[in-house]
């Protein structure tokens, strides 16, 4: 089975925890076995949104995660971009696993937006979904769904 | 074993240059004001850690006072550039993982 990490940021951002529950759904389905890998603050987040463990099965601290993390580990690789701090996790996480990559970039200010995807487009191949958005999650599901639809597709 | 995260927890000899900055405002710092400049791959470990960052990383080195400064990075807090004094192996192990 296929591995996937998903790798989460400061969770600020209100958009993260559902969206990390929606990708852990759809990365399921695709036949992923997924792990999310977070700060304590943004896994209580995830428990009390998913109380059962119903969507999500694996979760690690961000911290273990990348003490031990090796090239191989996982074959997918999706991470939450959305501050600076978040660009510099999954841009290192990138380096480390070389494997398939998206980064899921949201911001509600657009010069922030645009600097986050230019950092990553300059400093790997990872593809990028980006959407001007905080409180919504809507604009950064909707390309998502169509990126996760092209890697079934490849 | 050098583990940055417990030193930074149980000493207070070290500096914090920047502070809850962008990362690369925290690279230009450090190639402005570190005496000398290795460039190191994202993820590289070094001090017990593995440094968080957009390649090339730049770590400074001071050889006389036996300290390095790095970016040293949180998901909730951004990136600050830390300055601790360290064992001569260790300005060594950043030497040898050299990539620029």
């Amino acid at each position: 089975m296929k591995k996937a990490l998903i790798l989460l940021g400061c969770p600020e951002s209100p958009s993260q925890t559902p969206l990390a529950v929606y990708v852990t759904y759809k990365l399921t389905q695709m036949g992923f076995d997924v792990t999310l890998a977070s700060t304590p603050s943004a896994m209580k987040l995830l428990e009390v949104s998913d109380p059962d463990g119903h969507y999500i099965k694996n979760k690690i601290d961000i911290e273990s995660c990348l003490d031990t993390l090796n090239q191989g580990d996982y074959q997918l690789l999706i991470g939450f971009a959305h501050k600076d701090a978040a660009v510099s996790y999954f841009v290192t996480f990138y380096y480390i696993l070389n494997t398939k990559s998206i980064a899921l970039v949201f911001h509600r200010d657009a010069e922030m937006l645009d600097a986050f995807q230019e950092t990553i487009k300059d400093n790997t191949d990872a593809e990028i979904v980006a959407a001007r958005a905080y409180h919504n999650p809507t604009p950064i599901r909707v390309r998502l769904d169509r990126a996760l639809k092209q890697l079934e597709e490849d | 074993m050098f583990c940055l995260d417990t030193y930074l927890r149980e000493s207070e000899d070290y500096v914090i240059h920047l502070n809850r900055a962008g990362f690369k405002d925290c690279a230009k710092f450090i190639e402005k004001e570190a005496k000398s400049v290795v460039y190191i791959p994202a993820g590289a470990k070094i001090v017990g850690a593995r440094i968080i960052g957009v390649p090339p990383v730049p770590i400074g080195i001071d050889e006389e006072r036996g300290t390095i400064m790095l970016p040293y990075t949180k998901p909730c807090y951004g990136t600050a550039v830390v300055e601790i004094p360290v064992p001569k192996e260790e300005i060594d192990q950043v030497k040898s993982l050299k990539i620029k």
